[in-house]
């Protein structure tokens, strides 16, 4: 895939609304972009989205591997219509209240409402005020429109998305954007699909965008119970390295995906993995995570009797704002990457027996 | 059904020790279903059968509490919450233990009352010394509220309303229904709610409902600078769109919607920015259940006196009712 349609993919999937539990245009955006190199694509009962290729090997004993993205942005969700037809709102996922303010949304009630989240102008505030930390119960959604007309476009309960367009930025190499967490991961699903396109594999592969990522990994909950895949690799973003950012817990952006490590992660999955990436001279790095990863993997590893699971992130820098921004070579490594796993995985995870430490 | 609920608020059960409260619903609802019984954890399942897909309705039975984590020579007992309780609030309060009797909660000598968190409480039930102590109470013995039930103007006042109003809609619900449904209706009284939603995990596992709807209190903003919220009592119940452990199933909500304005129920939508119920534990069981809920708004929630509005709960067993007797859609809700 060239670069230039990689950040057109990239683009048009972080611009579509989909915030948790709320996620059918995105869904949309990356089924056309799916369904042209798998053989059919579903929606579960819980809503996530499974695009299904066959593997080669004969049906008796065929094993399967779920690649698994999810589609959900952080958002948020109107909790109540003030006098004058201002909004209130609280969070969908973890949104962080000092990116907030000024920043244009979609209020999706009847009709999709253009507005901006207002607060107090600084000349306004005090100077306690000023250096308190801004709260949620701090901002509101300004519309334009009387109070009238709010109350008849807008409920309790409708949601919130942020209205910012992707940017490719100097050098065009690096696009900045929301939602890059995790459509990211989806588009890197879209690259591997691409890349298998002329190549043989024998395992089933299930490649899935999941829903609800951003409020507790709950569509991975339900699709690892429902698919039950022999194995499972979690694709999403970890932190880029910027100033005051380093050391293990932030990763160079180029210098490819992030292989994670911990108990959360399959030693075997783990080791081929890394191996695949060194035999084909795949750039990446390792992060090591100490207890249960904050991605999907956490759910696959526990589902049914256990799923022996692994996580690639792409590093990105801001994550949780509206700028979010990443290296597209990164995207296209860990694709990569996750191919070169679909076509050669062995599904041996038997456990050695080992010496015991003298 | 004031006197329902005046012996479901009144009746002492924290979570992991529902018997008392599970006796007096299965008595209260076994002429109203088909079938009773009591599963490994101790939720109480009550059936009407009919036709798939099965709708289960979940009500929690547990309450907050505590537990009694030692019995010093002095004959005062130190205390552990069980579920959401805060210190503070049980300062002077009295508790009730299974047997019956009571004691009464407060505090070693304290600079401010911000000192105070569980290490410095301790409950007084009369005792002269340890021994004496010894002989009614054990370690890990649990006590409830102690508050009886009081109507107050055109509202209820009680401990446990939360969950217990909920038991209540289910039991009067299951008594108002017609001899055929056209699905099959699971009432659930669930355990461990309070403690992270447990009853509900297993009692979902094993029913395999096509449907899930959890019935609760929720919380309101309609009280002297309280948090921000439309919530407010005597509005009808609520509908919930997201809390802490679920976002409503966008189909189960419109359905419950659609219902409502059909019969003219009043109802408020409802966002909670803290706070789960059973629904969140149903929606995610094996691939996946479509659930909502249906709250009961309530005032003062987790202290001895939570307050609802009649009206609300009229309402809600009306729209329950409704919905039971309402065809669910049996086809794939997504495709």
């Amino acid at each position: 895939m060239k670069e230039l349609e990689l950040s057109t993919l990239l683009t048009e999937l972080s611009q579509a609304p989909g915030a948790s539990g709320f996620e059918e245009e995105a869904l949309e955006v990356a089924a056309g972009y799916l369904r042209p190199y798998v053989d059919r694509i579903e929606r579960d009962p819980f809503g996530n989205l499974v695009a299904f290729k066959k593997g080669e090997a004969p049906e008796e004993g065929r094993k399967s591997l779920a690649l698994v993205a999810h589609i959900d942005e952080i958002g948020a969700m109107v909790t109540k219509l003030e006098p004058g037809g201002f909004l209130r709102f609280t969070s969908v996922g973890g949104i962080d209240p000092r990116t907030l303010y000024s920043l244009p949304v979609i209020v999706h009630g009847k009709n999709r409402l253009r507005g901006v989240i207002g607060a107090k102008p600084p000349h306004l505030l005090s100077q306690k005020e000023l250096e308190k930390e801004t709260r949620l119960e701090d901002l509101f959604i300004d519309l334009g429109i009387p109070e009238e007309q709010v109350q008849q476009q807008v409920r309790v309960g409708d949601y919130i998305t942020f209205d910012q367009a992707a940017q490719l930025l100097a050098g065009g190499s690096c696009l900045a954007g929301k939602a890059l967490d995790n459509r990211a991961g989806v588009a890197a699903l879209v690259v591997c699909a691409r890349e298998l396109e002329r190549v043989r594999h024998q395992a089933d592969l299930y490649l899935v965008a999941t829903v609800q990522e951003e409020v507790g990994v709950r569509g991975a909950i339900t699709a690892a119970y429902g698919l039950a895949p022999d194995a499972a690799v979690a694709v999403d973003v970890t932190h880029g390295e910027a100033p005051g950012i380093s050391g293990g817990k932030a990763f160079a952006l180029g210098s490819g995906p992030v292989i994670a490590m911990g108990p959360n992660i399959h030693p075997a999955l783990l080791q081929q993995l890394k191996k695949l990436a060194k035999e084909y001279r795949i750039p990446h790095q390792l992060e090591a995570v100490a207890g249960p990863t904050s991605t999907d993997a956490r759910a696959f590893q526990i589902a049914r009797q256990g799923i022996p699971s692994a996580l690639v992130s792409i590093p990105l820098r801001y994550m949780h704002s509206v700028v979010e921004l990443l290296n597209l070579e990164d995207l296209l490594w860990t694709g990569r990457l996750l191919a070169l796993l679909a076509r050669h995985l062995e599904f041996n995870f038997a456990w050695e027996e080992e010496a015991p430490c003298t | 059904m004031e006197a329902l609920i005046k012996k479901l608020v009144e009746a002492y059960g924290p979570s992991g020790d529902e018997a008392p409260v599970r006796s007096l619903i299965e008595e209260e609802i076994r002429g109203a279903v088909d079938r009773t019984w009591t599963d490994n954890l101790g939720n109480l399942v009550a059936l009407r059968e009919g036709p798939e897909p099965l709708l289960m309705l979940s009500a929690h039975m547990d309450e907050i509490g505590v537990v009694v984590t030692h019995i010093d020579e002095e004959g005062f007992l130190r205390l552990a919450p069980v579920g959401g309780v805060s210190p503070h609030l049980l300062v002077g309060q009295r508790l009730r233990f299974k047997e019956g009797f009571t004691g009464t909660v407060y505090h070693e000598k304290l600079k401010s009352l911000k000192e105070l968190d569980w290490s410095k409480l301790y409950l007084d039930i009369g005792a002269v010394d340890g021994a004496s102590a010894r002989e009614k109470v054990g370690i890990g013995d649990a006590a409830c509220l102690d508050q009886p039930f009081a109507v107050c103007g055109g509202r209820y006042l009680g401990k446990a309303m939360d969950d217990r109003i909920g038991c209540a809609v289910l039991v009067e619900t299951a008594r108002r229904l017609s001899r055929e449904l056209p699905q099959a209706v699971a009432f659930v009284f669930s355990v461990q709610e309070e403690v992270g939603l447990r009853g509900a995990t297993t009692a979902a596992y094993q029913l395999k409902p096509g449907y899930g709807l959890a019935v609760d209190v929720t919380r309101v903003g309609d009280t002297p600078k309280a948090p921000l919220s439309a919530v407010g009592l005597g509005r009808g119940p609520a509908v919930k769109v997201k809390d802490s452990s679920v976002i409503t199933h966008p189909l189960v909500r419109k359905f419950m919607m659609e219902t409502a304005e059909e019969k003219e129920i009043p109802f408020q939508l409802e966002v909670l920015e803290r706070g789960g119920t059973d629904a969140g534990a149903i929606h995610l069981s094996r691939e996946g259940v479509p659930t909502g809920a249906l709250s009961i708004p309530c005032r003062y929630i987790h202290t001895p006196s939570e307050m609802v509005d009649a009206g609300d709960v009229r309402h809600a067993v009306e729209l329950l009712t409704a919905l039971c007797l309402k065809p669910w859609p049996r086809q794939k809700v997504l495709d």
